[in-house]
């Protein structure tokens, strides 16, 4: 199981109803390959930073899922077929979940590591004794 | 950041601006030592989602901003140009725009 995060925009005319509609067929379609649907968020209308198919605008949605690889496929291919998308981004980010993850671990620890390790003074450092003058700020 | 190199004589004069002398055969002149914001603000995470962000690394025409001016650290500088590119394919971000 992979986690994915699915960035797709809608056009501008589009309803709400719509939009909410077609996200309640994706869902399905995670659900029932075995997958689950963690987040939908959305953006609402944007301004697009380049003409896509003429619009100028679009309503953005972020949808969250974990699900394997074969479902994805089919995900895809329902944004492709649609015609209410204009455009979409598939993103695996179970990795990089796990890196940051990793990252913020190892940063609490040092962090745990330093506060534990005694409460020493600040030592002035060498390069500033030599110069004998204090450094200049920024 | 265009800076111009003092004429001899002048260089002395202005003000330094920065911790770091760098000393070519007879001209002097001041740089600015520049650090990786992301180091410096441990940002862990560089997301293709945060415009407000990845549009300070991004010039006027919409290329990215190159490291030697920016500042930015190698590791860095790849996970940047990745979010910015995919910012770019999903339009929340230009490929190129004209001034």
């Amino acid at each position: 199981m992979r986690i994915y995060e699915e960035l797709f925009i809608a056009r501008p005319d589009a309803t709400e109803e719509e939009i909410d509609h077609f996200v309640e067929q994706l869902t399905t379609t995670v659900t029932t390959t075995g997958g689950t649907v963690d987040k939908v968020e959305k953006w609402g209308k944007r301004r697009l930073a380049y003409r896509v198919e003429k619009h100028r605008e679009g309503s953005y949605v972020l949808m969250q899922f974990s699900a394997g690889p074969e479902s994805v496929k089919e995900f895809e291919r329902r944004l492709r077929v649609s015609d209410l998308i204009i455009k979409f981004l598939t993103v695996r980010i179970d990795e990089t979940l796990k890196r940051l993850e990793k990252r913020k671990k190892d940063r609490d620890k040092r962090a745990h590591r330093k506060a534990t390790a005694a409460p020493a003074a600040p030592q002035p450092s060498v390069a500033q004794q030599m110069l004998g003058e204090p450094a200049v700020g920024q | 950041m265009a800076e111009s190199r003092g004429r001899p004589g002048s260089a002395s004069q202005r003000p330094t601006g920065g911790d770091k002398a760098v000393a070519t055969n007879k001209k002097q002149y001041f740089r600015r030592k520049k650090v990786c914001r992301f180091c410096m603000e441990k940002i862990d995470d560089i997301n293709y989602k945060d415009v407000r962000l990845l549009n300070a690394f991004i010039a006027e025409k919409g290329k990215i901003v190159p490291r030697r001016i920016s500042g930015v650290c190698a590791p860095h500088q790849r996970r940047l140009s990745d979010a910015i590119k995919k910012a770019r394919n999903i339009a929340l971000l230009p490929f190129a725009t004209t001034v």
